[in-house]
């Protein structure tokens, strides 16, 4: 019974002295205050209320429950206690609602970066189309080049073999056993002057034959000569000796027969290989 | 009558105030929390509010050993929203440089686009 008593007692006082800490108004407490400020601000934020309403919500409890210890003139350490679990959870929804807005703009941006690959392979395909446009002008500009190449050979009467066009002269240029070009040659010459002027990047190559009539030496000789002769006088209209070579076969590839006039008549001839575009001429084999 | 009162009197104050037993649980929840931060990189994007975690819960630690386990209890809640703050901050901030790096990529994109463009028609 005595125990019981001295408990109790010591239970009054314990509760009086919880009693006491009520009176009067509760002093401002500056930790309160400052967490009190700091979720004001938050709490005004819109990104932070939209996007980190979790993390805020969180941040009242911890401050409700600092005002209401503060209110209950409880314990000063619990209130800041709670205070600063508010403070730093408002820091938290602040940081919250970055993270979210950035995640938001990482999307964003990914979505933009899409649409400028997109846009970028449209650009590509606008160049490709315009490169190929501009490729296929130069082939239709190259054919026809070539058509008309054609047309002007025709015009010598070039035929065209393996080994390109090739534009075969016979007794037009020399009298016989002559070296000396005949004066009705000069239309030959004029057309093959012109024809090198107009195009600079081809070159000819003059092959001079003959029939077997004497010997092989005296043919090899006479057909290079011949094929010089013409050489000369196509250089003298101006056209550079570089783009010219020339070639005496003599006896050697004849076309037709030597056993008699007709064949051999053939066989005298000069013939003019017209280069590729570069200049190239590809070199008798047969 | 009296004694129940007396009883539901202490056993009131004692739920109140004084923990009997140490927050183990809680200072287990704040070292996951710490390590977590430092996992996202928290040393460089938030050092102070990690270090400010590691400096709690070593002091809720020594007031753990001090027997004044209440207090160890307020100090280990501090540390924790310590750490949460320290994670988030960190993460926050990287999300703001990936954020900075894919604008710049894009403008590099654009860029490089228009040059290629430019050069076509040049």
């Amino acid at each position: 019974m005595r125990t019981i008593t001295n408990t109790l007692i010591i239970g009054l006082v314990l509760v009086s002295f919880v009693i006491a800490g009520c009176g009067g108004p509760p002093q401002n407490n500056p930790l309160l205050t400052q967490a009190q400020n700091a979720y004001q601000q938050a709490e005004n934020d819109s990104l932070i209320v939209v996007k980190a309403p979790v993390a805020l919500k969180e941040a009242e409890e911890a401050l409700e429950q600092s005002q209401q210890i503060w209110e209950d003139k409880g314990d000063k350490k619990l209130i800041e206690h709670y205070a600063y679990i508010a403070e730093q959870k408002t820091k938290i929804a602040k940081e919250t609602a970055m993270l979210n807005a950035a995640q938001d703009e990482v999307e964003r941006a990914e979505t933009e970066r899409q649409k400028v690959l997109i846009e970028a392979r449209r650009a590509e395909a606008i160049a490709a189309e315009q490169r190929a446009k501009i490729a296929l002008e130069e082939v239709q500009q190259a054919r026809n080049e070539t058509e008309k190449l054609a047309s002007r050979l025709s015009e010598m009467e070039a035929r065209q073999s393996e080994r390109g066009m090739v534009l075969t002269l016979r007794d037009v240029l020399f009298d016989f056993d002559s070296t000396t070009l005949k004066s009705g040659a000069s239309s030959v010459v004029n057309e093959l002057s012109n024809f090198l002027k107009e195009y600079p990047e081809r070159s000819i190559q003059i092959e001079g034959f003959t029939d077997s009539i004497g010997s092989a030496e005296y043919n090899r000789n006479l057909s290079q000569q011949r094929a010089d002769a013409l050489k000369m006088a196509i250089v003298r209209t101006g056209i550079s000796s570089q783009r010219i070579q020339t070639i005496g076969y003599g006896e050697e590839f004849p076309v037709a027969t030597n056993m008699n006039e007709a064949g051999r008549q053939q066989n005298r001839r000069v013939e003019i290989i017209i280069s590729n575009e570069n200049g190239v001429v590809t070199q008798r084999t047969q | 009558m009296r004694k129940l009162t007396l009883f539901v009197l202490l056993a009131f104050f004692a739920g109140a105030c004084a923990s009997t037993k140490p927050p183990t649980q809680k200072i287990t929840q704040v070292e996951t929390s710490i390590k977590q931060a430092e996992q996202v990189g928290a040393d460089d994007y938030a050092p102070l509010e990690i270090r400010e975690a590691r400096k709690k819960l070593d002091q809720a630690r020594t007031q753990v050993s001090q027997e004044k386990y209440e207090d160890a209890k307020l100090t280990a809640e501090k540390a924790m929203v310590d750490a949460e703050l320290a994670q988030i901050k960190t993460l926050s901030a990287k999300s703001q440089r990936a954020v900075q790096q894919l604008r710049e990529s894009i403008k590099a994109l654009q860029e490089e686009i228009q040059n290629n463009l430019d050069k076509e028609r040049g």
